[in-house]
């Protein structure tokens, strides 16, 4: 026998990734834009790397097993409202990886305390039938405003989505050249309650319509953002359910980095933008790692990406002011998610509610209503609290593993700073409050197993969701469009050199609509000279045409 | 969508996932189906609450040995590591500890073995000695070699792992050590109860009984499977998933979840492809094999659901439903806390003295409570008994990976112990089920019996994984059966999971094995992938390039072998 001291045990054991890389871009942060952007950039020939602080990659795109064990819900983006138009979808071809997505007809729900309901259908004559059952005026009203507005969404508004933000005045005179434009321009300067209160009559067809245009965070008394009206109305009948859950998107996203060369790399915390002489050139990891890069894209928010990696003394002081004075949303979310025994089932006239693939309960009119979201926005939740339903597993039944038990969850808009003693002390309570809410619109609500995520695990789980912004900033008219997140980073080029900035806090916004992964895949294709494999879809092109390029002159 | 590849795998496990990754490498086209919302199987990682990160099952990686390291380049997709300092501390009831382990220097863990005793400390330490330099040879030879074909005469002496156990200690070997169990071997050689308890519950959590006969050499492999390179990867287990996929990807492999299969297309007695259940995410439900169909699902399923009676005769499936599941089902418990565990007298002095370990087997004492609990989970019970004296492996993940757990947070996971699987409960499958909240119970009075500190406001949640709840969440694990079909002498080596699959071929042309019930079993070693390429290669399949190195064991079917020492 030999003796132990003698032996020496091998420097490592196994190899791993290197202390140090280098890489064409490096691409903070994998969530929906930071992959997207990748995506493109790897097809383009370009060398990427992808780092995701947590262990998982998709941000936004979750899929977890947070009602463990068996069961597994979508505890941030569900309601996928832009598949009809997201050129990455085709551009990448991503249903090769199995990608899918379920797109009911039944939409929105808004259950009533009377045992009435009105249900928000893709079809829009199913839609009108509804409504009618409240007023055929309404119904008559939103099937003309609907033409419009779906062709204002068509030619105006999806197309924006994925093009450069466009200076205010520039595009106010590109509305007035046609009559869509001027639709659009109409909405514009009006808040919701007056749009929608001025159309409708009846109070139960105002508030739904309310819900859907608000529920992201739009202020309903605010004008100056009336164009995302028409959007967000369109979009309330047009969702789409990932099958198999959100994270199907952000993994199908990957497999293209990776079959096209890249690497993305998990529990790989970015501490520090790189910088050398104002240049990009390259990141530290927490680990301390590093990845050389001539180009750095942040999908983070403008705060951790500019004073937390950059530095505030590499920024000059118009930026660093404009990220100080960013406004995180006016509300977050808290969400109680539910194993249960059977579908729920609602106590309502229609039995068509109960396959709706988002359900509204709490409210019967927009006062109740906005009273209730002006009490969150100044951290108060009263003893009745409303907001929506979906029952996950009524389209995708792969999303509970135990037979015979369904995933749902209620979803009520919450403030972060919440009074009487904050989320850690009060979120049992507001769970009791969230069940007696459901209960009252489903009685026979089969419970087995409860998991509610307070606007504090937003921020636990997503940290750059910060005070629970799940679009990492508030939609007001100084926060969007060209100032998104402000005027010099809207397009995604930043005054750093090298340093392009991609995530939800750049224009056009969150809520997985793939815009600024997008704008900023095309920006770095431009600035490098790189081959755009991809072409503009129609719909781009059509709007382009008609608007971006100047008229022939007279 | 494509509907032909060469390969077609059926099962996005660990040794799905590795063997597309081979085969892609090798320049194949390969399609792998997955029926779960994520590939990697048992190696996943969930965070029921926001930023706490646990193990439901693999979180230990026990395969650093495996030439699927160096031949995947698994470092270019990401592979990190979290070593632990000291791995496994052992604390009895009378809260006297010491360390089995280390990842650098086995000489300070066997000293701190000698106030139990002098003769087990020097021993302990010289056989260390004797294994460490040799460790990597003695594991390959042991886990990462094919099978013989199961007709050839072979002597004892020209096993593998005979042959590297006898080099390696220059015969230094109790004479039994091939044919008796872990706990002759032990009895023959360690006085300390403690010492002998370490090893035999080492060697069970990681798959092999210390009690059946004729595996001491291959379950005190398996619990050194843990001491090469002793850690987990950075992040959790799942990150490892992650690496294997990415460069199965990278080479062009097709890795589609959610899509059950429901046939496996069998034509003139050869695999012809695959049909997907209806629900499956992906446009076309039948897809075509050219080469071959490999199964990275369990035997049982794999034939009497996938292939099904009518390509196969009767005798053969009554051996398939006769393969032994038992041995491996775990009831797995998951601990948030604020505190780590603190233990009391010399266990705590230790600690202090030397850091904390990765893992704590508390209370293991000596061979009869170990065999008490083997009993337990292994006989056929109603109500398994013995609880005071169960002992439990607690892992510590953020002791050594803080991203495991928000600052000013723990998670102990996963915390286990074996109990009766579903199918051979007397009280039937949902037994233990019903005895959730009772053995949760038991199992954190055993925990503040080890560390007084796991009190109710120290402990901030509780997950459970029962062996049925593992079942319905991961249908690989058959009875919540961590390795599979058991790995005693029945269903090892040629014997597993039967004589006739043992080379992972199947009476079914161009259907083959690639499943922790085939050989070596269970853990996320990348061995049976690798020992498959071996017979894909033979079978004149495959032909990887000059990165593939064989086991310089390996006998093909004419007797020839290949490679050299």
């Amino acid at each position: 026998m030999s003796n132990l001291d003698e032996y020496r045990p091998p420097e490592t054991y196994i190899t791993e990734w290197p202390d140090s890389a280098t890489y064409d871009a490096a691409i903070i942060g994998a969530g929906p834009n930071g992959l997207i952007t990748a995506a493109y950039l790897a097809r383009a020939g370009l060398k990427v790397c992808v780092l995701e602080r947590r262990y998982e990659i998709g941000g936004g795109l979750a899929t977890e097993e947070i009602l463990f064990p068996g069961h597994y819900s979508n505890p941030h983006a569900i309601y996928h409202m832009m598949v009809d138009y997201m050129p990455p979808l085709k551009d990448l071809g991503l249903d090769k990886h199995g990608l899918m997505f379920i797109q009911p007809n039944a939409q929105t729900a808004g259950v009533f305390s009377d045992g009435t309901s009105l249900l928000l259908c893709r079809m829009l004559e199913d839609t009108k039938d509804s409504i009618a059952k409240f007023s055929e005026k309404d119904s008559a009203t939103f099937g003309r405003v609907m033409r419009t507005w779906r062709r204002i969404v068509e030619e105006l508004v999806a197309p924006a989505t994925y093009l450069p933000p466009v200076a205010p005045i520039d595009l106010i005179e590109a509305m007035e050249r046609t009559e869509t434009g001027q639709a659009l321009l109409d909405v514009t300067e009006q808040s919701p309650v007056e749009v929608i209160t001025d159309l409708f009559e009846h109070p139960k067809v105002q508030m739904l319509l309310l819900y859907a245009t608000c529920m992201w965070g739009l202020d309903p008394e605010e004008t100056g953002l009336g164009f995302m009206i028409p959007l967000l109305v369109d979009r309330t009948m047009n969702k789409a359910m990932c099958y198999g859950g959100s994270h199907r998107l952000a993994a199908a996203l990957a497999r293209e980095v990776v079959q096209n060369g890249g690497s993305v790399l998990d529990t790989a915390e970015v501490t520090k933008v790189r910088l050398a002489d104002g240049h990009v050139v390259g990141i530290e990891m927490e680990d301390g790692r590093t990845i050389d890069a001539g180009v750095v894209l942040s999908s983070l928010d403008p705060h951790s990406t500019f004073l937390d990696l950059v530095g505030e003394e590499h920024l000059d002081t118009n930026l660093a002011q404009s990220v100080r004075n960013w406004e995180w949303e006016k509300w977050s979310f808290c969400t109680t998610h539910a194993v249960l025994g059977s579908k729920p089932h609602y106590a309502v006239d229609d039995p068509w509610v109960d396959e709706a693939f988002m359900t509204v309960v709490g409210f019967d009119d927009p006062d109740s209503l906005l009273s209730y979201w002006s009490g969150v926005r100044s951290g108060h939740l009263g003893d009745r609290v409303g907001g929506h339903a979906t029952c996950e597993t009524l389209y995708d039944p792969t999303l509970s593993k135990v037979p015979g038990h369904e995933v749902a969850f209620l979803q009520i808009h919450a403030p972060f700073d919440l009074d009487g003693g904050g989320w850690d002390a009060r979120s049992a309570e507001v769970e009791g409050l969230i069940l007696e809410q459901w209960r009252r619109a489903v009685p026979d609500l089969d419970v087995v197993m409860t998991h509610t995520e307070t606007p504090l695990d937003i921020v636990r789980r997503l940290p750059n969701m910060r005070r629970g912004s799940i679009k990492h900033g508030d939609y007001n008219p100084l926060q969007m469009g060209t100032f998104r997140p402000n005027e010099e980073c809207s397009s995604s080029r930043t005054p750093i050199e090298g340093l392009y900035v991609c995530g939800a806090s750049t224009y056009p916004g969150g809520l997985i609509i793939g815009g600024p992964g997008y704008i900023a895949a095309n920006a770095v294709a431009d600035d490098m000279g790189l081959d755009k494999w991809w072409s503009t879809p129609d719909y781009i092109a059509r709007y382009q045409a008609a608007y971006m390029e100047e008229p022939a002159s007279a | 969508m494509d509907s032909r590849y060469d390969f077609v795998i059926v099962g996005g496990g660990h040794n799905g996932m590795t063997l597309a990754a081979y085969l892609s490498k090798s320049g194949y086209s390969v399609c792998v189906l997955e029926s779960r919302l994520e590939i990697g199987g048992a190696q996943e990682n969930a965070e029921p609450r926001p930023g706490f990160r646990i193990d439901p099952h693999a979180s230990v990686l026990y395969g650093g040995a495996a030439p699927g390291f160096e031949q995947l380049e698994l470092h270019k997709y990401g592979f990190r590591m979290s070593y632990w300092g000291q791995y496994g501390l052992a604390v009895t009831s009378d809260n006297r500890a010491f360390v089995g382990g280390n990842r650098w220097t086995f000489a300070e863990a066997a000293e701190t073995l000698r106030p139990f005793s002098e003769k087990d400390a020097d021993l302990w330490g010289s056989m260390m000695g004797f294994i460490f330099p040799h460790l990597k040879d003695i594991l390959r030879s042991t886990f990462w070699t094919p099978p013989f074909p199961p007709e050839l005469e072979v002597e004892q002496t020209d096993l593998p792992w005979v042959k590297t156990w006898t080099e390696a200690s220059g015969g230094a070997l109790p004479g039994n050590f091939f044919d008796a169990s872990l706990v002759d071997v032990c009895d023959e050689l360690f006085e300390t109860g403690a010492l002998k308890a370490v090893t035999g519950l080492g060697a069970w959590y990681s798959g092999a009984a210390p009690t059946w006969d004729g595996m001491a050499a291959q379950a005190f492999g398996s619990f050194l499977l843990a001491s090469y390179g002793s850690g987990a990867p950075k992040g959790g287990m799942h990150t490892y998933a992650h690496a294997i996929a990415r460069c199965a990807l990278a080479h062009g492999a097709r890795v589609l979840v959610n899509c059950p299969v429901e046939e496996i297309i069998v034509r003139d007695g050869r695999a012809a492809g695959v049909i997907l259940a209806d629900d499956a995410s992906a446009a076309g439900k039948t897809i075509w094999a050219d080469k071959a169909v490999v199964s990275a699902v369990d035997v049982q399923q794999t034939f009497q659901r996938l292939v099904g009676p009518r390509h196969v005769d009767a005798s053969f499936l009554q051996k398939i439903k006769d393969i032994s599941l038992k041995g491996g089902s775990l009831y797995v418990l998951h601990v948030v806390c604020k505190e780590l565990p603190r233990y009391v007298g010399q266990a705590q002095e230790l600690v202090e003295q030397v850091g904390y370990p990765g893992s704590v087997l508390y209370p293991c004492d000596d061979w009869d409570s170990v065999v008490a609990q083997m009993r337990d989970a292994y006989s056929r019970k109603t109500t398994p008994t013995g609880r005071a004296s169960m002992t439990l492996p607690v892992l510590m993940p953020t002791t050594y990976d803080r991203s495991r757990a928000p600052d000013g947070y723990h998670v102990l996971s996963p915390i286990y112990i074996e109990v009766p699987p579903p199918e051979y409960h007397v009280g039937g499958p949902e037994a233990v089920n019903r005895q959730k909240e009772q053995i949760t119970a038991e199992m954190l009075e055993m925990l503040r019996a080890l560390a007084p500190n796991m009190t109710d406001s120290n402990i901030v949640d509780v997950y459970v994984n029962t062996p049925l709840d593992s079942e319905f969440r991961n249908a690989g694990l058959v009875g919540g059966n961590w390795y599979a079909t058991r790995h005693c002498e029945d269903q090892w080596w040629t014997q597993r999971p039967l004589p006739e699959l043992s080379r992972y071929r199947t009476p079914i042309d161009n259907l083959y094995l690639c499943n922790q019930t085939s050989f070596p079993g269970g853990l996320c070693l990348m061995a049976v992938p690798y020992n498959l390429m071996h017979i894909l290669i033979d079978d004149g399949l495959v032909e990887p390039a000059d990165w593939w190195y064989p086991s310089p064991w390996h006998i093909t079917d004419a007797g020839t072998r290949i490679g050299a020492n």
